[in-house]
């Protein structure tokens, strides 16, 4: 057999329940067909996990996985998975994160750590020169993150780390794991599946060679995108993003967005270069997704505005492989000295989605979030629930300890997420995620549980960009931003690499976003098969911003592996790639139609001010078109049974 | 492929005290043996070797160099996008990141301790924007570049 180039060509599955932990070769075919990383866990768990199983039992895989590109040479392409079936929605479960912990797990010799069973006892895994084993990890279950992350590395220096905080360990559904003191695979509640298994961390230090078939070629390719990353002309200052945004809400017509344009602000700030365009254009909901741009204008939104977090900011942070850096490193008040600068989604679902305008709380918050590893939209989401049932009589001082909840107020969203994170009183309800508490509350509260299947959808209006509606509904996780939009699409400019994908001027009219026809389904497929591949190859979202001309994912694919595979044989890939991520729902009972955002999110009732003002988005009829498109079944969403077969028989 | 080690190994231990990857057994006085598994052809085993017992895949032996010059990497500020590449692909993690541009956020590569590093080069042919280059060991010249940039 030829060594593998680009991947590993092995996985590692650890039996927690028996201590047995095994290397095994994955076929160079399963590779070709599903590229590595989240290609590669769909393929390992739709046939690993058995139907019914329980998410939170001895049969849920918990897949750790890296990208294909990883440690190639090329850029952008640091992101590590973590997959499994999510106690939150019930089905196909991914959450995905930068930092440095991607390489290390191919370091491993391998492309991707999956964990099945039960520890007795508290463990992580340790993998370096003397093999892989077990150790106990007595002494740093019940810390957090970052503690557990600082003492670990202490024991194993030069080490990588992922592992949970104590929202994972107290099973929280909303839960996520942490690497890097604090970047969050956040969403699918995947931190509450590892804290299920005893497992607390996973820490790494392998230092196998990623081969690569042409490092000549990757380099080049590498440098095209670099030169694009570091074109950098002045932009405007932060305050006056909010207008940038205001105006994009007044014009009738939108010019089709050049990532570019994101690239230099990312650059600049990072995500939250987004915080008060978004308010003003608006894409980020407002007050549980009831109020509007109107509601929180620039005056009320000002306290979040870009240069408020980079003047907290002594440095930046690049994940691995990135050249752009668009994390860093903030400085706080109050308990914890630093913290990693909060997101854009951190930002919004703390600010103006419970009318929050102090900034300092929204520090505290992310580093104390980060720390428990609980996801920060869903957590936002839970605070915004249980103010609109309190506002709404649902919930009462009985349920808050006495406690009455207001929109905003600085100590009530304190206690909250705090007793959220204790899981104590009222925060035990709400620590599993709005749908959970909801069931439990009663029937008036489950109008307010705004989710998809069970995940809280993030801080991006599906009234204002309709393709947030389509993937929030249709993804195999729904209620993830991060699946695509119409936004997205423009900025991926494919058309220009791949044949046969919908072609965008150079400007369209606003209204044509809302029109009911097939072309913002065939984006959306586009989307989703694009994104599978980008997941396959352990890219960055951000990355893929920039333009498929200038960040060469299909290109950088062919020089890692040595495979001659057109663009549109990686759109074919990606198409599998979804094909089994929706099989894999279906054969765990959850039901396609039943992950459809809520009706709030698609403006029913309409809403009457505000930038999203009188529109519906009418996501039904897109869901059936995307589904036909994919060659699936119109009404249900369901794979005909021949192509699951043909794609689940590779192996 | 990995390096392997030939009958004219004295059994000194130079190579398996310096392996990154533990990749080297052997006793005291016995012919060592080098784990094809474990061994990621960094080639220090080559340079410490007195007795040329190390032969790289092609089956060459390496020249032993005195550590002193060894060449170790030097990073060309203006070229370097602070992607840390360098930094996870050095096996004895002898790379670190630093403030190094008056007003710049990015961090930089710096190799604050020459005796760590192996001389492998791994972090110059990694590296996406050469912006690595090996040179001989000799910190004045260095740092001055570093400040040049």
């Amino acid at each position: 057999m030829t060594t593998p180039k680009g991947y590993m060509g092995k996985i590692m599955m650890v039996d927690l329940t028996t201590g047995a932990i095994e290397t095994e070769k994955i076929s160079p075919k399963v590779y070709q067909s599903f590229l590595s990383g989240m290609g590669l866990a769909a393929h390992i768990l739709y046939h690993r996990i058995p139907a019914g199983a329980d998410p939170l039992g001895q049969e849920n895989i918990l897949g750790f996985v890296s990208g294909l590109l990883t440690g190639t040479g090329s850029l952008f392409t640091g992101r590590w998975m973590v997959t499994g079936l999510s106690p939150l929605t019930g089905g196909w479960g991914e959450a995905n994160c930068g930092g440095s912990f991607s390489p290390a797990i191919k370091r491993c010799g391998v492309d991707g750590i999956f964990f099945k069973g039960i520890s007795e006892k508290p463990v992580y895994l340790c993998v370096d020169d003397q093999g892989a084993r077990l150790e106990t990890a007595e002494a740093v279950w019940g810390k957090d993150a970052v503690e557990a992350e600082t003492a670990l590395i202490e024991k194993h220096p030069n080490a990588r780390v992922a592992c949970i905080g104590q929202a994972g360990e107290k099973r929280s559904l909303i839960s996520g794991v942490s690497t890097d003191k604090g970047r969050l695979a956040a969403r699918s509640g995947l931190g509450a599946v590892m804290g299920s298994k005893n497992l607390k961390a996973l820490v790494l230090a392998g230092k196998k060679r990623i081969r690569v078939h042409n490092r000549e070629e990757m380099k080049r390719l590498s440098k095209i995108c670099n030169k694009w990353v570091q074109f950098q002309p002045p932009f405007v200052p932060g305050w006056l993003t909010a207008p940038v945004g205001a105006l994009m809400r007044i014009l009738p017509f939108v010019a089709t967005q050049d990532g570019l344009l994101y690239k230099i602000m990312l650059r600049k700030w990072g995500t939250v270069s987004m915080n008060q365009i978004s308010v003003e254009m608006g894409d980020s909901p407002i007050k549980n997704w009831m109020g509007s741009s109107a509601d929180w204008g620039f005056f009320k939104s000002f306290s979040s505005q870009p240069d408020r977090f980079t003047r907290q900011e002594t440095e930046k942070f690049h994940c691995y492989s990135c050249p752009l850096g668009c994390g860093g490193i903030c400085k706080t008040k109050g308990r914890f000295p630093e913290t990693h600068k909060p997101e854009y989604e951190t930002v919004l679902s703390f600010g103006g989605f419970i009318m929050n305008k102090d900034v300092d709380l929204i520090f505290y918050l992310n580093e104390l979030l980060n720390r428990a590893g609980m996801d920060t939209i869903s957590a936002g989401h839970a605070v915004a629930f249980a103010m609109e049932c309190y506002e709404k009589g649902i919930i009462t001082t009985g349920h808050t300890g006495g406690r009455a909840l207001e929109w905003g107020d600085p100590d009530d969203i304190k206690f909250l997420v705090e007793a959220m994170v204790a899981r104590d009183g009222i925060g035990d309800l709400l620590a599993d995620g709005v749908k959970r508490a909801a069931e439990s509350i009663g029937p008036e509260a489950e109008a307010i549980a705004l989710h998809c299947a069970g995940q809280e959808p993030a801080m991006h209006d599906s009234r204002n960009d309709p393709g947030f509606a389509l993937h929030y509904s249709v993804d195999p996780a729904p209620g993830r931003h991060t699946n695509g939009a119409g936004l997205y699409y423009e900025m991926y400019q494919l058309w220009k690499k791949v044949k046969g994908v919908p072609k965008m001027g150079p400007a369209y009219m606003k209204s044509s976003k809302y029109k009911k026809d097939i072309h913002h389904a065939r984006v959306g497929k586009a989307n989703s098969v694009y994104l599978n591949v980008m997941n396959g190859a352990g890219a960055c979202l951000f990355g893929g911003f920039i333009g498929a001309t200038r960040i060469r994912i299909f290109d950088w694919l062919n020089g890692a592996t040595g495979w001659q595979f057109t663009p549109e044989d990686y759109m074919e890939i990606g198409a599998n790639i979804q094909v089994l991520k929706q099989a894999f729902n279906i054969k765990q009972g959850l039901d396609p139609k039943t992950c459809r955002v809520p009706d709030r999110l698609l403006g029913r009732p309409v809403q009457t001010r505000g930038a999203n003002k009188g529109r519906t988005v009418d996501v039904e009829t897109m869901m059936k078109d995307y589904w036909e498109l994919f060659g699936w079944d119109r009404e249900t969403g369901r794979p005909t049974e021949e192509t699951v077969n043909r794609i689940a028989s590779i192996a | 492929m990995a390096y392997t080690i030939s009958n004219e190994c004295i059994g000194c231990m130079a190579c398996a005290k310096i392996c990154p990857t533990n990749a080297v057994t052997g006793e005291k006085k016995q012919i060592h043996a080098i784990d094809p598994a474990a061994c990621i052809e960094c080639g220090a085993c080559g340079r410490v070797c007195p007795s040329r017992a190390v032969l790289d895949h092609f089956g060459l032996a390496f020249e032993r160099i005195p550590k002193k010059e060894w060449d170790c990497p030097q990073f060309d500020l203006k070229t370097c996008m602070s992607c840390t590449i360098c930094l996870d692909t050095c096996p004895v993690s002898a790379i670190s990141q630093a403030l190094l541009l008056k007003g710049n956020p990015h961090l930089f590569p710096v190799l604050a301790d020459e005796a760590l590093c192996i001389g492998c080069g791994f972090c110059a042919g990694d590296c996406p924007a050469d912006a690595v280059t090996m040179v001989p060991r000799n910190r004045e010249s260095r740092t001055e570049e570093t400040e040049k940039a």
